[in-house]
């Protein structure tokens, strides 16, 4: 896509997003060529959605992201690809023998019937294997959050021949994308979160004025900002300069702003923000769940650190 | 030329000549003299090489191609260690406001003596009383003849005592006249009633001073943009200290933490801390990558540089806070060079927060203009 047809798609996927329920957004998605996308403009296709999820609510696809790295060709379309579970980025099984382990969050609506797709380690290696849910213990929709539609998994299934027995560079892929969809998700959860406190700041009289002239608001969201448009500029960085690394970084960078984000905008809508008819409280909470998707910023930030320390040189940088 | 042959050549050049142009012995880091004559014998070379006039008009001595150009040449230096970045940037805030605003013959006579290195400048912005609140500035010019006569105080003006020129901002409307009555001129650091006094700062490198102008002539050909115009020069100036300035020295700061990760003992380094500090120096030049960019497709930069400068300005800090934990003996006794410059540069990072535009201005521009937050009352 050039720049033109861009702005036109990401019009058009925001229009839908907006216009979506949360149980037809797949639907949407699909209907405005969502896996087509994928495959032909990757960044594109996954900048709009995500941040379009991000802002205007709904569940990012991210399983969708990871099987474009995982899937075997066409065979599996339309097979859920499991997801590790909260806080991890290691495949969500291990094969012992013929046992395959499982620990993992699937999309709640295919958890109970379907198929998954579950990237296994094993002392060999990484593999892809097909498992029947029927064969898992399926927990609800996640507790902090429902709407969100993610529901955990875990138990033990038999292992039959792997669909793909060398997966360890496509699982690296995969989370390496997976974690700029994430990125751009949560740039996008930023700025509605900075969105809420802005118009409520402009909206709400205190003292006989609106609570947005006073400094101490203001320096609150102004560092919101800043904080988002940092974590926009890494995530853009992050995909020209095309490394797993830069894809953990960006993911850092805006788990973190996110959560910060999330802290100032609840104090600035204060008790309006507390209350459940409000969409504060929808936002920060996704938010806590898309930072540990694919590890928080905490663990990815104590991560590159350590790696830093311990190679005690930095990475060459973004080149101008 | 475009980036990517400017880049490959300019690399090819610099490690051809990196021995002629390391800093000279005795020279040591930090030493302010020393830093300024190695920035003159660096921007000698490369202007005679061709490499500095790259990026800038012809008209003023350039030869033309995208502003990127300028922005690779301070990072290349600024990485090998060639030159101070803060003294060597002044060129990217003082050169553009010339180039877009003094009378044609004198921005073509003028901008080449600094881009050659034969002269220095320095910028008469802030004032004893005119700090943040920089249209309370009180410096005046009287137009008499065809003379400025000017009278006033200046402070914070780095390179002072060195400088032969000043962009210089005056008083020409009355009192109360606030951003409308400002004008801004160029002025001979020699001319008779300036007196320059050095100012001894916290991190031992005495390169602000304060200028006294006691009565000074200023021909009135010397002036930049319309009279009582100078706010917009001013306006148009503020964002280049915080755009191609900002790119050179979040490669020196890149520089210092690869530096900080090498020298540190075994153990002394807090992972999480080393993980924040470089995540936000890859965000930093993220951004400034992206402003580099719009500048040179001639966007016209505006209050979003502020954003830019915030984000300078903590990385900064988070990076130098590393070292009192990281390398406390070099820091607090060491007499070697590496110590001093260690101490000078965690020292001067205190500053990040204040100069050109405080973090309290800054986040005030960012709630202002790009929040739309409306006025502060």
């Amino acid at each position: 896509m050039d720049a033109a047809e861009r702005e036109l798609y990401t019009q058009s996927v925001r229009a839908a997003v907006a216009a979506a329920q949360s149980s037809d957004l797949d639907a949407t998605l699909s209907a405005l060529g969502w896996h087509d996308a994928l495959g032909a403009d990757r960044r594109s296709a996954v900048a709009a959605v995500f941040e379009a999820c991000g802002e205007l609510g709904g569940r990012g696809p991210l399983d969708d992201v990871l099987g474009a790295e995982l899937r075997p060709q066409q065979a599996t379309d339309g097979v859920a690809v499991l997801l590790p579970e909260l806080g991890q980025a290691d495949p969500p099984a291990a094969r012992h023998g013929d046992q395959l382990v499982v620990r993992g969050l699937v999309r709640a609506e295919v958890a109970r019937t379907g198929t998954v797709l579950v990237t296994a380690r094993h002392p060999g290696g990484v593999e892809l294997h097909a498992v029947a849910t029927t064969d898992l213990d399926v927990g609800p929709a996640l507790a902090l959050e429902p709407s969100l539609g993610w529901a955990e998994v875990a138990g033990m299934a038999s292992a039959g021949s792997p669909l793909v027995a060398d997966a360890a560079g496509d699982w690296e892929r995969a989370v390496a994308l997976g974690r700029l969809a994430l990125a751009h998700e949560l740039v996008g959860a930023g700025r509605r979160l900075l969105e809420l406190a802005r118009v409520h700041a402009l909206d709400r009289v205190q003292f006989g004025r609106p609570i947005a002239g006073f400094q101490a608001v203001r320096h609150r969201l102004a560092d919101g900002l800043v904080a988002t448009e940092a974590a926009a500029a890494a995530v853009d960085a992050a995909w020209d300069l095309a490394t797993p690394e830069a894809a953990g970084s960006a993911k850092a960078v805006a788990g973190a702003t996110a959560r910060q984000v999330g802290r100032h905008a609840q104090q600035v809508l204060a008790g309006m923000g507390f209350t459940a008819e409000h969409p504060l409280p929808a936002v920060v909470k996704r938010t806590l769940v898309l930072d540990q998707e694919l590890g928080s910023a905490a663990t990815l930030t104590r991560e590159i650190g350590a790696e830093l320390v311990a190679g005690r040189a930095l990475p060459q940088p973004l080149p101008l | 030329m475009d980036l990517e042959a400017f880049r490959a050549r300019l690399d090819a050049w610099l490690h051809q000549h990196e021995e002629e142009l390391r800093v000279a012995d005795g020279d040591a880091h930090r030493n302010l003299e020393g830093d300024l004559r190695q920035l003159a014998k660096v921007k000698r070379a490369t202007f005679d090489a061709g490499w500095m006039r790259w990026g800038w008009p012809e008209r003023v001595g350039g030869l033309g191609g995208s502003t990127l150009l300028r922005a690779y040449l301070g990072e290349a230096l600024t990485r090998r260690d060639l030159v101070e970045p803060g003294i060597y940037s002044m060129t990217e805030v003082l050169a553009p406001t010339m180039v877009d605003h003094a009378p044609p013959d004198l921005a073509a006579a003028m901008v080449p003596r600094l881009l050659s290195g034969d002269e220095t400048w320095c910028q008469g912005f802030s004032e004893p009383a005119a700090g943040s609140n920089l249209a309370a500035l009180a410096c005046r010019a009287v137009r008499d003849d065809g003379v400025w006569r000017v009278t006033g105080q200046k402070v914070w003006t780095s390179l002072a005592q060195y400088a032969q020129r000043c962009v210089l901002l005056a008083r020409t409307g009355p009192a109360e006249s606030a951003h409308a009555g400002v004008t801004a001129l160029f002025v001979d650091m020699d001319s008779p009633g300036i007196t320059v006094r050095p100012i001894e700062t916290m991190h031992g490198v005495p390169e602000f001073c304060e200028v006294f102008l006691d009565e000074v002539r200023v021909p009135f050909e010397r002036t930049l943009g319309e009279v009582d115009h100078g706010w917009s020069v001013a306006m148009d100036l503020l964002p280049y200290e915080r755009s191609t300035a900002l790119w050179h020295r979040g490669a020196f700061l890149h520089r210092r933490l690869g530096d900080l990760l090498a020298e540190a003992p075994a153990g002394s380094l807090d992972a999480t801390a080393v993980g924040q500090a470089y995540l936000q120096l890859f965000a930093l030049r993220a951004r400034s990558r992206r402003t580099q960019h719009r500048l040179a497709d001639g966007a016209r930069l505006g209050p979003e540089t502020s954003v830019d400068k915030i984000m300078l300005a903590t990385t900064e800090q988070s990076v130098f806070e590393l070292v009192p934990d990281a390398l406390p003996g070099s820091l607090m006794a060491g007499q070697d060079p590496a110590s001093t410059r260690w101490r000078s540069d965690y020292l001067y990072s205190r500053a990040a927060t204040i100069y050109g535009g405080s973090l309290e201005i800054q986040r005030n521009i960012v709630a202002r203009r790009l929040l739309e937050l409306g006025p502060e009352r």
